[in-house]
């Protein structure tokens, strides 16, 4: 073989560098710039002007962000307990059913449907005066007069109903997956033992479930502090600035009160929150893994 | 042998009773999710005139479907946006299944030095919340016009995408023999013919996995269209819609804005039912 001759080819750089120029020019490049306004004063006409910590001093006096920090809270805690406990229920159950990908559909269909058209179709029927209030006065149920939208934290409850009805199915799926492809000895094994049932399931099943749930609870944890495009669209953060998660706040500081700088700081919050409960999170499933 | 029989028969049968137990909480259940799924079809097909929040419950007398969604066309920008919704949702999605297959391509199959480094460089994109991309992006935009361009948009929604493509396809060329490069390279083929001949065509199953859920991504878009959009002609189609529950197009009867919602669902709903079992795969890879 010649020496001039290269297996793999004199090239191989150009073949990264596009991916690596989109991601570093519109991905990187904004992260850092944002990092940097979240030390200024900006309303996106004049300079920036460097104010030191003045952005994060502010954001806790302020008494919007604290509402919504509480919401995104409530959004994480009810993301991890809805959709995911109730997705891992009906996995559980329909997994190793006949037919059991029929009993699993009623779950997939709100699936499909992105979250601002979940926004708008929900809108209407949580409406002061929509169907979900005739409803329940039909069934002659109580609170046929809910205002599900109008004061907090209500309204982030009913949001994260909305939530659950939609993502169940996505969560379920994952579960499903996961519980097909575990081993199937050890559990034949625990049922020759005795075990079923519950106890079947905590002791057997379950600690074999582990790579799944890592993966769905860490998925879970990170959706519910991002949640933007329903809240955005059933009530745009109100009223009153009442429903806002992080993310809504983020985007009515820069986009409604102009405020570049202050919403970036509410940026990079949002962004160490998510990264420091990704971290905690993982390193609790790694530690976990070792001491097995 | 026949306590064994005995022992076996006791089991199938509890398990039967288990079976019927839980056929019942999945029934309930799943009657309870279907329930507002009727509601939005039945409420969605009902003439606008017709509707009622009382008699929401009722199926439609007629067939009001085509009518509300017409209407909705009318009322709202919907129709001018779909195109150009269609259009960010196949070509930044093709875009960055093909810049993640050449990155997955240089890393593991022509062995680019600190490879790994580069791919984590890629990947680490998805850590990023959007929040942290808006405001230069606005600004940046503003500046050099792309703001309110498709261009801009397609830029963005191919950015976004990009990380997850280099992933699978870094770990599907993973998988192919190596051989099969070295033998088309000995025999004088270049490393892009040997990319575009053999391991493209190779990896269509996994390129179509990655296009599907990122086409569904960007088609349900939010954020990005309406922080770098306004125009009817430019915006994606979900900011347009989002408007229906503000103040823009109040007064707009149930019906229509349900129509609307469903209509403008349904390509991805369909895209979902009909390849679940890839999706799922997909997203799979995509969370590991």
């Amino acid at each position: 073989m010649s020496k001039g001759f290269a297996l793999y080819g004199r090239f191989r750089h150009v073949y990264v560098s596009p991916a690596l120029v989109f991601v570093a020019v519109l991905l990187y490049l904004p992260f850092l710039w944002t990092a940097y306004l979240s030390f200024t004063t900006y309303d996106g006409l004049a300079s920036p002007v460097f104010t030191g910590l003045d952005n994060y001093r502010r954001l806790f006096e302020d008494d919007a962000l604290l509402t919504s920090v509480r919401n995104t809270l409530l959004w994480v805690v009810g993301t991890v307990v809805l959709p995911v406990g109730l997705g891992l229920l009906v996995a559980v159950l329909s997994y190793d059913l006949r037919r059991g990908s029929w009993f699993r559909l009623p779950f997939l269909l709100p699936y499909a449907m992105s979250g601002a058209g979940l926004g708008v179709i929900w809108g209407f029927i949580l409406q002061p005066d929509g169907m979900a209030n005739q409803i329940l006065t039909f069934l002659g149920m109580p609170g046929g007069d809910t205002a599900f939208l109008q004061d907090g934290p209500r309204n982030t409850f009913a949001m994260i109903v909305v939530w659950t009805w939609q993502q169940l199915g996505v969560n379920m799926l994952l579960f499903v997956v996961g519980l097909q492809s575990i081993p199937k000895a050890p559990i034949e094994a625990a049922r020759i033992d005795g075990a079923s049932g519950w106890r079947l399931f905590r002791h057997v099943i379950w600690p074999l479930m582990r790579p799944i749930t890592t993966v769905v609870f860490g998925l879970a944890l990170v959706a519910g502090l991002k949640n933007f495009d329903i809240v955005w669209v059933m009530t745009q953060g109100g009223p009153g600035r009442s429903s806002e998660t992080l993310a809504v706040t983020m985007y009515r500081d820069v986009f409604v009160a102009d405020e570049y700088g202050y919403g970036s700081a509410v940026a990079v919050l949002l962004t160490t929150v998510t990264g420091l409960a990704s971290y905690v999170y993982l390193r609790r499933q790694a530690g976990r893994e070792e001491a097995r | 042998m026949s306590a064994r029989d005995a022992d076996g028969t006791v089991r199938r049968e509890r398990a039967g009773a288990a079976g019927i137990a839980r056929r019942a909480v999945l029934a309930v259940l799943g009657l309870v999710w279907l329930f507002p799924t009727y509601l939005i079809v039945a409420n969605a097909v009902r003439p606008a005139d017709d509707y009622d929040p009382s008699d929401a419950v009722k199926p439609p007398s007629s067939m009001g479907l085509f009518d509300n969604v017409s209407a909705a066309w009318d009322r709202t920008g919907v129709g001018g946006t779909l195109l150009s919704t269609l259009a960010y949702s196949v070509v930044s999605p093709a875009l960055a299944v093909l810049l993640g297959a050449l990155a997955g391509y240089a890393i593991v199959v022509l062995r680019l030095r600190h490879g790994f480094a580069w791919f984590v460089v890629i990947f680490a994109g998805t850590v990023v919340p959007f929040q942290m991309l808006l405001v230069p992006l606005f600004v940046g935009y503003s500046k050099v016009s792309l703001y309110d361009d498709h261009v801009g948009l397609v830029l963005v929604y191919t950015a976004i995408s990009v990380p997850l493509a280099a992933l699978v396809m870094r770990n599907f060329f993973g998988s192919v023999a190596v051989s099969i490069f070295e033998a088309a390279r000995l025999d004088g083929a270049s490393t892009f013919r040997i990319f575009w001949r053999i391991y493209l065509p190779l990896s269509s199953a996994a390129l179509a996995a990655v296009f599907i859920l990122e086409f569904t991504y960007v088609w349900n878009d939010l954020l990005f269209g309406l922080t770098l959009s306004q125009s009817e002609s430019v915006r994606p189609v979900w900011a347009e819609l989002s408007a229906l529950t503000t103040d823009v197009y109040a007064g707009t009867p149930v019906p229509i804005a349900l129509a609307a919602g469903l209509v403008v669902s349904l390509p991805t709903v369909v895209l979902f039912l009909a390849t679940q079992r890839l999706f799922t795969r997909g997203l799979t890879l995509a969370q590991l």
